[in-house]
């Protein structure tokens, strides 16, 4: 979650334009608001209290779905945290999560960790690597053979 | 934009259904839709999602403009500056999720996020503008995740041959070059049946090789 994987060293800007928010040091970020640029809307940190550091096993297509507590608690959530146990009422993969709200990835993935520890919502993490299973595949190749 | 949420979004979704029986949830796979500025990414994943592509795309603005060079491709008018994706539902178990990548090499920091546990990827090529996958093709082949190139028929003409581009490409004998629509779903369908045939055939090799213990 730094700006810098070793993927983008053809962009060595790339953190500073893109993800203010991420590339700063995390201890910047509580208090110094003011010295920042102007920007439109809410920056993403204050929606994380200021952390941009989550659960990296948490996959832009893992499954998300509000539990019974999650759904019960709606009404005594706030903001972004409602709306996310809200739309989780079926299952989201992360990155629809960030889609539908409009919101960073990045912000969803702290939050939706946050929720997740609060037994708010559930995160179902596979426990083997599809990708390398010989039967999922199988049925993934089926399935889009289907497709007409 | 991003943050006018609507305020009765919650309750929309959240009434309807009151407490009915919870399956978990599919499990999700996914397939890397990667390549150029332009070079038909989001066209792809429209054509065969069964959903409208999720994006956080958004106009270009005179920002891109400096960085993005359009010129090749007069009409478009927007370039994906996150990323966008589509899903198909392959049975009520299992859901697979094309994820098209950041269209400027400055949002490369994303990549790892989206290949990480991806079967394989589709990389597709425009060749007017050829070295535009080249950030693509080595990353997967650093990660040694399967791909496989894709060259979009735009307006039905694919102006070099395929062994010329393999050439160009450099790319190892095993790794398919084909040439598809973006626009026609059954075109990309056969596309992405042939990155799953790499993968498969990885995955048996890499089976295999456990085996015999």
């Amino acid at each position: 979650m730094t700006g810098d994987p070793s993927s983008s060293e053809r962009a060595p800007t790339a953190g500073a334009l893109i993800r203010p928010f991420l590339s700063a040091g995390a201890t910047d970020l509580g208090a110094d608001t003011a010295g920042v640029e102007a920007s439109t809307g809410l920056r993403p940190f204050l929606l994380t209290a200021g952390r941009v550091a989550a659960d990296v096993s948490i996959a832009i297509e893992t499954q998300v779905i509000s539990t019974e507590l999650g759904r019960a608690s709606i009404p005594s959530l706030a903001f972004e945290r409602r709306d996310i146990v809200a739309i989780c009422d079926g299952p989201l993969a992360l990155a629809e999560i960030a889609a539908q709200l409009g919101l960073h990835l990045g912000v969803i993935r702290v939050l939706v960790g946050d929720l997740s520890a609060e037994g708010h919502i559930a995160v179902y993490l596979p426990n083997t690597d599809v990708s390398q299973d010989v039967d999922t595949l199988l049925r993934v190749i089926r399935g889009l053979r289907a497709i007409s | 934009m991003a943050f006018e949420l609507s305020p009765d979004r919650g309750a929309d979704t959240g009434a309807t259904r009151a407490a009915p029986a919870r399956r978990p949830p599919p499990l999700p796979v996914k397939i890397v839709i990667a390549g150029g500025f332009g070079v038909g990414k989001t066209t792809s994943v429209g054509s065969i999602s069964e959903i409208v592509p999720l994006t956080t795309e958004a106009e270009m603005t005179s920002f891109g403009a400096e960085v993005d060079d359009a010129s090749h491709v007069p009409d478009k008018r927007t370039t994906t500056v996150a990323m966008d994706f589509g899903c198909i539902t392959i049975d009520e178990s299992l859901k697979l999720y094309l994820f098209g990548t950041p269209g400027q090499d400055r949002f490369g920091f994303m990549w790892d996020d989206l290949a990480h546990g991806a079967l394989g990827a589709l990389v597709i090529v425009d060749c007017r503008r050829m070295d535009d996958c080249y950030p693509a093709v080595d990353y997967f082949e650093r990660l040694r995740l399967p791909f496989v190139v894709a060259v979009n028929r735009f307006d039905g003409v694919v102006p070099l041959d395929l062994d010329t581009i393999r050439w160009a490409l450099a790319i190892e004998e095993s790794t398919p070059v084909l040439t598809f629509d973006a626009r026609d779903k059954l075109s990309v369908r056969d596309a992405l049946l042939v990155v799953l045939d790499r993968a498969l055939e990885r995955a048996r090799s890499s089976m295999q090789a456990k085996v015999p213990s």
